[in-house]
């Protein structure tokens, strides 16, 4: 081995970019193509480190533009190896033509995704209009909601992805800041063991198989394209969601780490939650705990995988609930917002009474703090004790000014 | 064969492999020696494309390999230095070769495409004196 | 080390067994598939493939046909060079590791791209990739126009040239614009070899497409394309208008080595005047009104310029 491993203890603190960073480097990736962008930036940082300390014996190569590095990342995976990069932002706006494309042909990338607001006005902070905006181009979406989970999903993303089964590419997001900068304990794995689990890359219709030549990107059109598209969609909704239910049950296996496609808390008996993702699950769980004291039998519903939609598990997990809150932290500009949608989608066609209602909060980085949560549930309740919506059915949340409702 | 099948039988990818099994040395396999798959387009035709079409006259050809380097088509076929014929699958009937053809006369020249062979080499125009 | 192919001429080329496919749907008498049967012949080692979104790529791997002998992939509109960048690096990662099912072989990576492609849309991912010092080589197959989707000026169509967004009209030539000089801005990142080529040339283009794979790091070949379509010519035409084009030094052939050197590689023995080439082309039509023919002076007085130059550069060996 051209390379050294790292001595680890066994819990270090890292925050979400450095975590992703070192399981990145404990995946042994083939190739990484990458282009800085804030928040995301210290992945890559981390990760040339690495490469210039003697930890990494792929290539690393720095492009010119997001577009480029997603371009790079699919020429490399045509290749046949393990590629993975890193971006946030107006960098996955400007790939977003390749995400489509790498997942087309049935590319398993790894991108982690350290979400952030989209310009304009620019800002650099936490939101998930990045993820959002992206949510169609047929990767498979995973939410870390905090570092020890972007660390453990960046692990599991590459053995669901590059299983020959699934063959798609796969997002870890992340909160910008709120977990890409915030440290905290990581329970880590031994460099060995990370490696055993992910495995060995397995190529598949690889370029460079010379007796074997393929070609990669053909063009369709409507005597074609359609049958793609449809295969494409069913492995999405039926082959991936087993596999990635496999991969969490070994994960657990391996480290006691149990994850789900629907984190549920304080599910079983709750009259009232919230369904929300990223940083704001801990944030939310907390105050569902300090809502039980006051009597009221608050739960929290975060989404680990969004993609694909755990449709029934979701419609599962608010069965018993009277009054849902759906918190997008994304604008919708002109609609609903995605997760209302998403819930609605889900739970119309069911025996559910629960009343629906949507908050927009958190954009451009603003706190979503636990006062905001308080009152939040105390609506809900309110809610459920009228048996109706009281409110409009879209608020925001934290924004400066009268108050901003519709529908 | 491709058009009767479902969207579950298709290379994941829209992913097109050009050979059945494997190819040891491509460079130095020539074509009837290779097992193309039905996704090359070595196995279809664009013969339905001409209006016009070359015929080889073999008793002018000199073997200089004009028509073999400047035909866009891949379909003049040359074997160990000798031009065999055209490869009337995949001409186009662009008439690159006839212009580039440096014999006099010509050892290719274009003609309807219902012409016949045999009797239009039997009756192939005689050496212009005046380029001579 | 690969083994260079031994083509010392026209007959032992013709023994090359071709990688590239007929059947395709490129236009009748298009020079795309001329350049591409002759680099793809230059050599006998194995070749990893991208080509840009454009007529090469929509005419050649159009589901459910390829017609391709070697690994191709075509991502988008501007990015075949990032693309081939991408393979040659895991290329190096898998070697590396020890990882490669055909250890022996000596890949050659190699993009496509027209020139909207190149001079254009592609611009930034083919700088990079040629700043970066990736081995492979990345082709523009010149044809001055949009040509794929019907003829759109592009910053390679020359001036005085009629294009569907730059038409020639009541009150205008066309084209208002001279072409963009890519070797000049490719050479200038240093790279070991840039060259200009034309399929007429086959000797010339395979000398440097041979040279270009020999060299480690970047190469980019700038390939003049007559458009039987887009410049207005019969198809039967297009080794004609080729011979016009190097002929009358219109697109001179020459070979710019580390960025510095360079050295003219075809001399016409035969000066052809400017105006021939242009005659020989509908797309220059209009040049011939007499309000206009100030332009075909200029364009002559530009070609003797540049052609003064080249040879001021290639002497001073600077």
């Amino acid at each position: 081995m051209a390379f050294d491993k790292m001595e680890l203890r066994e819990v270090e603190v890292w925050d979400g970019n450095y975590a992703a960073a070192h399981a990145m480097r404990q995946a042994q990736i083939d190739v990484v193509a990458a282009y800085p962008i804030t928040p995301s930036t210290p992945i890559v940082e981390s990760y040339a480190q690495f490469l210039a300390d003697g930890y990494i014996e792929g290539e690393f190569v720095m492009v010119e533009s997001e577009h480029a590095a997603m371009s790079g990342c699919i020429g490399a995976a045509a290749a046949g190896g393990r590629v993975a990069t890193a971006t946030s932002s107006q960098g996955l706006a400007l790939m977003s033509e390749t995400l489509y494309q790498a997942s087309g042909m049935r590319l398993p990338i790894v991108l982690n995704l350290v979400n952030r607001a989209l310009a304009s006005p620019l800002n650099v902070n936490g939101d998930h209009s990045d993820m959002y905006m992206i949510r169609d181009s047929g990767w498979i979406q995973f939410d870390a909601f905090c570092p020890q989970e972007t660390y453990d999903l960046n692990l599991m993303a590459f053995k669901v992805a590059e299983d020959h089964d699934i063959r798609l590419p796969a997002i870890v997001n992340q909160d910008g800041f709120m977990t890409s900068h915030t440290a905290q304990g990581v329970h880590t794995l031994n460099d060995d063991v990370a490696y055993g689990f992910v495995g060995e890359y397995k190529p598949m219709n690889d370029m460079l198989d010379f007796e074997h030549p393929v070609t990669h990107g053909v063009q369709t059109e409507e005597d074609w394209h359609f049958e793609h598209k449809a295969r494409q969609h069913s492995d999405l909704m039926t082959k991936v969601m087993p596999k990635i239910q496999e991969v969490f049950a070994d994960f657990e296996k391996l480290t006691g780490r149990k994850y789900n496609p629907v984190e549920k808390y304080d599910m079983d008996d709750a009259d009232v939650c919230v369904v929300c993702m990223g940083s704001s699950v801990e944030t939310a769980r907390e105050v569902a705990t300090e809502m039980r004291t006051k009597g009221i039998k608050a739960g929290v519903v975060g989404l680990r995988v969004v993609r694909p939609l755990p449709f029934f598990e979701i419609a599962e997990a608010l069965k018993g609930v009277k009054a849902i809150a759906a918190l997008d932290r994304s604008s919708p500009n002109g609609a609903a917002g995605m997760l209302f949608n998403e819930i609605a989608g889900a739970l119309f066609n069911t025996d559910t009474k629960a009343l629906l209602s949507g908050y927009v909060y958190g954009l451009g980085g603003r706190d979503l703090t636990k006062a905001h949560l308080v009152a939040l549930y105390n609506e809900l309740q309110a809610n459920a004790d009228a048996g109706k919506v009281t409110t409009q059915l879209q608020q925001f949340i934290g924004v400066r000014g009268p108050k901003l409702a519709f529908l | 064969m491709m058009a009767k099948k479902g969207w579950d039988e298709f290379e994941i990818g829209a992913m097109l492999r050009t050979f059945n099994g494997k190819i040891e040395n491509i460079a130095a396999t020539q074509q009837q020696d290779r097992d193309y798959s039905e996704n090359s387009s070595y196995t279809a035709s664009v013969a339905d494309w001409r209006l016009i079409k070359p015929i080889f006259n073999k008793d002018y050809c000199i073997d200089c390999q004009f028509c073999w380097v400047y035909c866009p088509d891949v379909s003049i076929i040359s074997r160990d230095k000798k031009l065999i014929g055209v490869d009337m699958d995949h001409c186009k009937g662009c008439g690159i070769c006839v212009e580039v053809c440096p014999t006099n006369p010509k050892s290719l020249l274009m003609f309807p495409e219902q012409a016949d062979e045999e009797s239009e080499i039997a009756n192939w125009p005689k050496k212009d004196e005046k380029e001579a | 080390m690969s083994e260079v192919k031994n083509i010392k001429n026209l007959k032992e080329f013709s023994t090359s067994a071709d990688r590239f496919e007929g059947a395709n749907l490129l236009c009748p008498g298009c020079a795309h598939s001329i350049i591409v049967r002759e680099v793809l012949n230059a050599t006998n080692d194995d070749l990893v493939l991208a080509a840009s979104t454009g007529c090469l790529e929509v005419c050649t791997a159009v589901y459910p046909y390829t017609s391709w002998d070697a690994s191709w992939i075509h991502i988008g509109f501007e990015n075949s060079s990032t693309a081939i960048a991408g393979a040659e690096t895991m290329h190096k990662a898998l070697k590396k590791k020890g990882r490669l099912k055909q250890p022996d072989r000596n890949p050659k990576f190699i993009s496509f791209a027209g020139d909207g492609a190149s001079y254009d849309i592609g611009f930034q991912w083919i700088s990079g990739c040629m700043e970066r010092g990736h081995n492979m080589m990345h082709i523009v197959l010149d044809n001055e126009v949009y040509a794929n989707t019907g003829g759109q000026r592009s910053s390679s169509t020359p001036i005085g040239s009629s294009a569907t967004t730059a038409p020639a009209g009541k009150i205008s030539y066309g084209e208002k614009r001279n072409k963009k000089d890519m070797m000049a801005i490719m050479a200038a990142h240093g790279i070991p070899y840039a060259a200009q080529v034309s399929p007429n040339k086959w000797k010339d283009m395979v000398k440097k497409i041979q040279h270009g794979m020999a060299v480690e790091g970047p190469v980019f070949i700038n390939a003049v394309s007559p458009c039987t379509t887009e410049w207005k010519f019969d198809p039967k035409d297009t080794m004609n208008i080729a011979d016009l084009a190097t002929d009358s030094l219109v697109f001179p052939l020459y070979e710019i080595i580390d960025g510095r050197e360079l050295n003219i590689t075809y001399r016409p023995k035969n000066v052809v005047p400017v105006e021939e080439y242009l005659a020989a082309q509908g797309r220059f039509k209009h040049l011939f009104k007499d309000e206009y023919k100030y332009l075909i002076k200029e364009w002559q007085d530009r070609v003797d310029e540049k052609w003064a130059y080249l040879q001021r550069r290639e002497e001073a060996r600077i």
